[in-house]
């Protein structure tokens, strides 16, 4: 268990002075009855549990979705996410993970199973058929948003082909793509190893496993606590030596740096040490950029481009450092939004409970890309499930700001989603 | 005047005195009891809150040991929904090595006090927070108590037996019959401190069961007893760092139990002789030191938030009292019989003791009763459970469950201890009520971090409001003891403050409902002040910033500083203005 | 890099934030998280009660800003004239008529207005959101104060019969609590979220008509509506007849939300990044001999590494104890977080309070804070400690703003002005 743990996240619910501005701002709480708040899920439930209780007295703090908008916005710093968190694990422990939440906690082991064959796998999975069993026996929503494996092969692949053709250099970086890059977007790799090296850096690729945070979100801490632990026998001799790792979702980055060590108490050196070395891939630019060391010759863009900074970004409390390196760019006219949450969440959105709350938590932000007008092209956000709940809420085309950025450079082709020059 | 007769009169509606009103009513006596202010306002209202095992007392008073084994056993079937079985840890530190652990056990042994060393890695996977760097952790069936609650399903059970309960009623002498050779209480002279009005009562015989107060009594009797008040200072933290009763293993000493209870963990106590037992002030050197101490047990403890401090006063008993640090002056209880004393007959005294052996004492005390008027009837309060406990023990998520399954958050007047509208208003209509302070006791109204900040206004109008809709009638619904209408999620007692006078004719007591004293604004100022006279000894960091946030809502938001009706008090406004901030002298002490 | 970081999201900093944009200056907000407004009345409080007078409240609160600061000469009002007092009220009125939360004063220029208090208390404000001024208690038409059966932040007879106790006409009346929300579970801004619907609040205009007696005023809780406010306190009116106030009450305060949000978003448009979740936790500063140090940068906690911070100028304006600006521990210390700037708290424990809650002194503990010069730079003597150090807003000393209903007036007028200062 993660009996421990109470220790770091646990005592900020002392902070709390009951004001109630984070329910104010939550985006859940504003469109169901379902969920009764941060304050009240959070600061003020935990007195009433307690570690080895016979059961957990409450229920509802799982329509938490995890956006943080309450941490950001709580004047005195209590973490309530957190708390909510583990308020969900301790409800998994008691109660056991349903099917549907272990499936979609394993994302690399689907990722992995469907990279097999991806045409059948796309096929079995997105047909209505399918979706509809799916939402009866698993309780994932049949219109939710699920992602397509990539048909022309995972970036690993990609990555091993082109070795022969890939800089070397003195500098070098160490990218983790995490799965959904290696599975389903392979794309997004590409474009970050083209931009690394048009910055004059070498790109390493080790093994590496699923950050956890599926894991972390359903509850799954035991499971999750072992993802972690692989990933740091498996990056730490670059930690150690010096190299910064970055990564292209701020989910998988996220996890690394902070929420595994935070939520499972995992505090050793090497642990630390990950999280020292641990980079989003804009915070990276953004610091480059602050030394004068990124490269600015970008062409000019000419587009409308409504901006959604993804809500991982409010647990890095890095600011918003794609919108920070993508004004950069000529003739990009950057619409950035304001709304709380794209409401998909990671994988909150599946669940057929839940399908409709992220609709509608999702509207503020699908009504911003509406009010755009008609010279909007595709949209921009940094965290893949996100994109995925815009395309499916904006019916617009969602792309990575690695993706227009390496266009920006020239490297890449934003409509077909590839580099120019292989 | 008012006469009102009776076989017993029992003076104090603390743990003894509902027991004793109990424990008669139950053996066919007609009781009245009398309490100067709301049920519990004396020690039983601030103590640790611990259902002893018996563990604390095994090595240094193995008698008195014994005693709260079987009591604690009892309690857990009479008054179950009062206690949380939270078991209780002996640790020893590495400061509290030698052979006193091994001594606990055989004490423990001894007297029959289920007593298991666990390992240590086993308490700390239960008590992740608890101190590593223990060595021997021992296993009691200590337990987490609610005098609020016991008090009123006590006193409730003395009711549906026939006794009548009148709080704020203050004994302001005794009536004395007889000569030099065959002087007798005859009863007391009462004082209803909220419309002044005076009533005689006329017993067969008295039981001054006033705690700390017992001496003042018997005074008026012309008798000296002397009670040397000790007091004892407790601090309670924001919210539970251990959720088992955690005692340091070694001989008793300031600041050594954490108890939980509720959604706090109390540390406690210091043990200071006073000269009174009311008001009494608590020092930074008692607050440092508990928390001190409890960081001992818990590290991290004495940086967690604080949420108040009290403290509370034992009415230790000698009867040859010379002088003597509080904790080595008997514990045991004393009971007097004035007629072998000093020759006054119809006058028992009954204190000291404690909160566990409550039932204990008021049997030895009614025996003696039984003894005077000349009848045996046995005693049945051990096998008889009061209104409520067929709910069982109360767990610390219970409230919330209940309020998440009927979907009552929108309900909730303190959001702090999860108080419905419901709770407040089913309080208010059956239990006597003058300040909501009063409502504090019976349903935890206020007690959370923000101390009253956002519940004092919520309550205020909601009585109002209740006042005005003529919707505050007695609910007499439980007349039969039934349970029906209050869960143990709600905490709360059936009571309900009617008099019959010698008649038969039952009028309602209830003081904001008779008295024209109901002054929303009075009620507000009250609260506040209680409020604030916990707090300032604690008030610093978050709990600072907090009061903070409670001065903008009722300054700057609802400028209660300038409502009308200033010129009103109640009867323990000035009680609630005793001044408790730290004096630089006392800082300068620590 | 910015020209400009201001510390703190409330009102201070974001007036400041405003008056530096306007002239100029590239300008960066990051806060730990939301302020004071999201728990006041979201009145514009300037002087409500000198300390010379607590019992009656000031009539015409620039008048008595003079006798105040006679009074007090370290008062912070004491570094401004009444004229850039004046002119920083007159500018935060004419930008809420530009970010669509319009705020107005009494209708004698000059007055404090008195409005019902969620207790029924006369609180006086001198600026109020265009929703409330209709409850000013200088206006002679009775009052029907109407709640929502079972809601637990408005009690619309405790309200009547206070104000009736002191003179004022009114009486109270409720309605059915699904005229307000279908929803079981609701905090106040729930409840205004909610009236944003046409169809949420398409039967409380008809169901008050019913209520009103000729020559009424009709007040209600503040949860008439959020981003459609104006709309729906306009629609009460017509379909009424009568005037319409919002009462506001406990925290969550509905109209501070609305106007924070729209501070905010009208900020963002001219180019202030605001971002909140950021906890400002060291500052890096040079200090050669002899003359005033300077601040590098600033470092904000993060998931990782901390965040450097960097600007020219660097503005605080944390609040104090409550907004957080300020932290204490038991044994008396208390400490300005960021900058360690010296406070003129007492450092014993046993000098911070009164006896009562309720005192018109006030607890000294809440009124230290930052001693600034007149170009509001924090000072040790006589010397601005930093050179690109500024302060401004409620952590301030020398003066207690809940107890002289001061704060919004000192936040706006004291970050105006050090806005101004930091630009010229
Ligand atoms: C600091 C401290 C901690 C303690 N912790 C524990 C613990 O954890 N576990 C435990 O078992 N025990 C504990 N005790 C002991 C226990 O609290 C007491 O033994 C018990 O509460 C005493 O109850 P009582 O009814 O005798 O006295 P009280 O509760 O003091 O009742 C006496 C009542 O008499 C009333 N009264 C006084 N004068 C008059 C009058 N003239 N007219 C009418 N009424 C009058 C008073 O208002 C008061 O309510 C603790 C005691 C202290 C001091
Ligand atoms: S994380 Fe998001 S959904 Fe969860 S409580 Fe906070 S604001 Fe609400
Ligand atoms: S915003 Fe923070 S302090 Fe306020 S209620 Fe929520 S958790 Fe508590």
């Amino acid at each position: 268990m993660f009996t421990e743990s109470w220790h770091s996240v646990g005592p900020t619910l002392d902070e709390c002075i009951k004001c109630n501005i984070c329910t104010s701002y939550c985006p859940v709480s504003a469109v169901t009855d379902l969920f009764p708040g941060p304050k009240y899920v959070g600061p003020q439930a935990q007195r009433f549990r307690e570690n080895g209780q016979p059961q957990s007295p409450d229920h509802s703090v799982d329509y938490c979705s995890g956006c943080r908008v309450c941490n950001e916005v709580c004047p005195t710093g209590v973490k309530i996410a957190e708390i909510n968190a583990r308020a969900r694990a301790q409800i998994v422990a008691e109660e056991g993970i349903p099917l549907r939440n272990r499936l979609l906690g394993r994302n690399e082991t689907l990722g992995k199973v469907g990279s097999v064959a991806p045409a059948l796998a796309n096929f079995s999975l997105h047909n209505s058929f399918s979706r509809v069993m799916a939402e009866k026996v698993m309780g994932i929503a049949r219109e939710a948003p699920l992602p397509h494996w990539s048909t022309t092969g995972t970036f690993g692949d990609w990555f091993k082909k082109t070795q022969s053709v890939r800089l070397k250099s003195d500098k070098k970086v160490v990218y983790y793509h995490g799965c959904a890059t290696m599975y389903y977007e392979p794309f997004v790799g590409k474009a970050a190893v083209a931009v690394f090296e048009h910055n004059g850096y070498e790109v390493l690729v080790p093994p590496q496993n699923c950050c956890g945070l599926p894991l972390l979100s359903n509850g799954e801490f035991g499971a999750a606590e072992g993802y972690h632990q692989n990933n740091i026998n498996k990056l730490l001799v670059y930690a150690q030596a010096g190299l910064d790792i970055v990564g292209t979702s701020t989910s998988c980055t996220l996890t690394l740096k902070e929420e595994a060590p935070e939520l499972l108490d995992m505090h050793s050196e090497n642990v630390h040490a990950i999280t020292m070395a641990t980079w989003d891939i804009f915070e990276w630019l953004r610091e480059r950029h602050g030394l004068g060391e990124l490269k600015t010759d970008f062409s000019e863009m000419n587009m409308v481009l409504p901006y959604h900074a993804p809500c991982q970004y409010r647990a890095h409390r890095i600011g918003k450092p794609a919108r920070d390196i993508l004004v950069l760019i000529p003739g990009i006219d950057l619409r950035e939004s304001q709304a709380r949450c794209c409401g998909i969440a990671g994988t909150y959105g599946y669940k057929k409970e839940k399908y409709q709350i992220a609709m509608d938590v999702g509207a503020e932000l699908f009504n911003f890309v509406a009010d755009q007008g008609e010279a909007v092209e595709m949209t921009a956000c940094d965290s893949e499930t996100c994109r995925w709940q815009l395309e499916h809420g904006t019916d617009l085309p969602s792309r990575h700001p690695i993706e227009i950025l390496a266009a920006a450079y020239g490297l890449y082709d934003l409509d077909k989603r590839d580099l120019v020059n292989r | 005047m008012h006469k009102l007769e009776t076989e017993v009169l029992v003076i104090g509606g603390g743990a003894t005195g509902t027991g004793v009103a109990w424990d008669a009513s139950l053996r066919g006596f007609k009781v009245i009891l009398v309490e100067r202010r709301d049920l519990t306002h004396g020690t039983s209202g601030r103590y640790h809150g611990l259902l002893h095992s018996g563990g604390r007392y095994a090595v240094k008073d193995p008698h008195g040991a014994a005693e709260c084994i079987a009591e604690n056993q009892i309690l857990r079937v009479t008054h179950a929904h009062c206690i949380e079985d939270t078991s209780g840890f002996f640790v020893v530190l590495p400061e509290d090595e030698g052979d006193y652990p091994d001594k606990f056990k055989a004490g423990c042994d001894a007297v029959g006090i289920p007593c298991t060393e666990i390992s240590v890695a086993e308490a700390l996977r239960r008590e992740p927070l608890l101190n590593p760097r223990i060595s021997r952790v021992f296993e009691v069936p200590d337990g987490s108590s609610d005098s609020f609650l016991a008090a009123h399903a006590t006193a409730q059970a003395a009711r549906n037996a026939g006794a009548q309960i009148l709080t704020y009623h203050e004994v302001t002498n005794l009536i004395m019959t007889g000569g030099e050779s065959d002087r007798r209480v005859a009863g007391a002279m009462i004082r209803n401190v909220v419309t002044g009005e005076e009533m005689e009562i006329h017993a067969d015989i008295t039981v001054n069961a006033a705690g700390a107060w017992t001496g003042k009594l018997a005074a008026m009797a012309g008798i000296q007893v002397t009670i040397m008040p000790s007091k004892g200072t407790m601090v309670a933290m924001n919210h539970r760092l251990v959720n088992t009763v955690v005692n340091r293993c070694k001989m008793p000493s300031d600041g050594d139990i954490i108890v939980p209870s509720h959604t706090v963990c109390v540390i406690g106590t210091t043990s200071v002789n006073v000269p009174e037992p009311e008001p009494l002030r608590i020092e930074p050197w008692e607050v440092n030191k508990m928390l001190e101490e409890g960081d001992k047990m818990v590290p991290g403890f004495a940086q967690a938030r604080v949420l108040r401090a009290w403290a509370g006063v034992r009415p230790l008993f000698q009867d040859t009292y010379t002088s003597g640090k509080g904790r080595d002056v008997t514990r045991k209880l004393a009971l007097l019989d004035h007629q072998e004393r000093e020759g006054v007959g119809g006058f028992l005294t009954i204190t000291g003791g404690k909160w566990t052996t409550f039932r204990l004492m008021a049997e030895a005390t009614v025996d003696d009763v039984c003894r005077h008027l000349g009848t045996e009837r046995p005693c049945t309060t051990a096998t008889t459970p009061v209104p409520g406990a067929e709910q069982g023990n109360y767990w610390l998520g219970h409230r919330l469950h209940d309020i998440e399954e009927q979907h009552l958050q929108g309900q909730l007047v303190c959001e702090c201890e999860l108080v419905t509208r419901t709770m407040v208003e089913n309080a208010a209509r059956r239990n006597p009520l003058l300040t909501l302070d009063d409502l504090r006791r019976d349903v935890r109204l206020g007690k959370g971090p923000c101390q009253g900040g956002f519940c004092t206004y919520r309550g205020v109008g909601i009585l109002h409001e209740m006042k005005k809709a003529g919707s505050w009638e007695v609910d007499m619904s439980d007349e039969a003891g039934s349970t029906a209408k209050w869960d143990v999620a709600y905490l709360q007692s059936p009571g309900h403050n009617l008099v019959s006078d010698a008649d038969g004719h039952q009028s309602n007591q209830h003081p904001a409902n008779t008295a024209d004293s109901f002054n929303p604004n009075l009620l507000l100022r009250d609260f506040l002040q209680e409020r604030w006279k916990g707090v300032t000894p604690i008030l610093w960091g978050r709990q600072l910033k907090q009061e903070r946030l409670d001065e903008l809502i009722y300054m700057s938001v609802m400028n209660v500083d300038h409502l009308p009706d200033k010129e009103l008090a109640s009867p323990v406004t000035d009680f609630y203005r005793f001044d408790t901030r730290p004096t630089v002298e006392e800082v300068a002490d620590v | 890099m910015s020209d400009l970081l201001v510390i703190g999201a409330g009102l201070s900093g974001l007036m400041a934030a405003y008056t530096a944009v306007k002239a100029g200056l590239s300008v960066n907000v990051v806060a730990k998280g939301l302020g004071s407004m999201h728990w006041s009345a979201a009145t514009i409080d300037v002087l409500g009660y000198s300390p010379a007078q607590p019992e009656t409240a000031v009539k015409r609160p620039l008048e008595q800003i003079p006798a105040l600061i006679k009074a007090n000469p370290q008062h912070p009002y004491a570094l401004l004239t009444n004229e850039h007092i004046a002119q920083a009220l007159a500018a935060f009125v004419a930008l809420s008529k530009d970010v669509g939360v319009p705020y107005g004063g009494a209708a004698n220029p000059g007055d404090n207005l008195l409005l019902p208090s969620p207790a029924g208390a006369a609180r006086p404000a001198y600026l109020a959101p265009k929703g409330q001024l209709a409850g000013d208690l200088s206006r002679s038409e009775p009052m029907l104060i109407v709640g929502f059966e079972g809601l637990r932040d408005f009690f619309p007879e405790l309200i009547a019969e206070n104000l009736n106790k002191l003179g004022y006409s009114a009486r109270a009346a409720f309605l059915p609590l699904k005229l307000a929300t279908n929803r079981r579970d609701f905090t106040n801004v729930q409840l205004a979220q909610g009236m944003d619907s046409k169809e949420q609040r398409a039967l409380l205009g008809p169901a008050l008509k019913k209520l009103l007696r000729p020559g009424e005023r009709i007040g209600l809780p503040a949860i008439l509506g959020i981003k459609a406010h104006a709309t729906v306190l306009a629609e009460l009116e017509r379909e009424t007849g009568a005037p319409v106030f919002e009462i506001p009450t406990l925290p969550p305060s509905v109209p501070g939300v609305r106007l924070y949000t729209a501070l905010r978003s009208y900020l963002q448009n001219l180019g202030v990044n605001l971002t909140a979740g950021m906890e400002v936790i060291h500052a890096s500063a040079v200090a050669p001999n002899g003359t005033p140090g300077s601040i590098q940068w600033v470092e904000s906690a993060t998931s990782s590494r901390p965040l450097k911070l960097l600007a020219d100028k660097f503005l605080l304006a944390t609040g104090g104890i409550l907004g957080g600006g300020f932290n204490s521990e038991m044994n008396g210390r208390v400490w300005e977080t960021i900058f360690d700037l010296p406070l003129t708290v007492p450092q014993n424990r046993a000098d911070w309070f009164q006896v009562r809650f309720i005192s018109p002194e006030g607890h000294p503990v809440f009124s230290g804070g930052v001693t600034v010069n007149k170009a509001f730079q924090p000072t040790a003597g006589e010397q601005p400690i930093y050179g690109n150090l500024w302060a401004a807003g409620n952590l301030l000393g020398h003066c207690d703003t809940i107890q002289e209903r001061s704060m919004e007036g000192i936040a706006i007028a004291t970050g105006v002005a050090a806005a101004q200062a930091l630009s010229s």
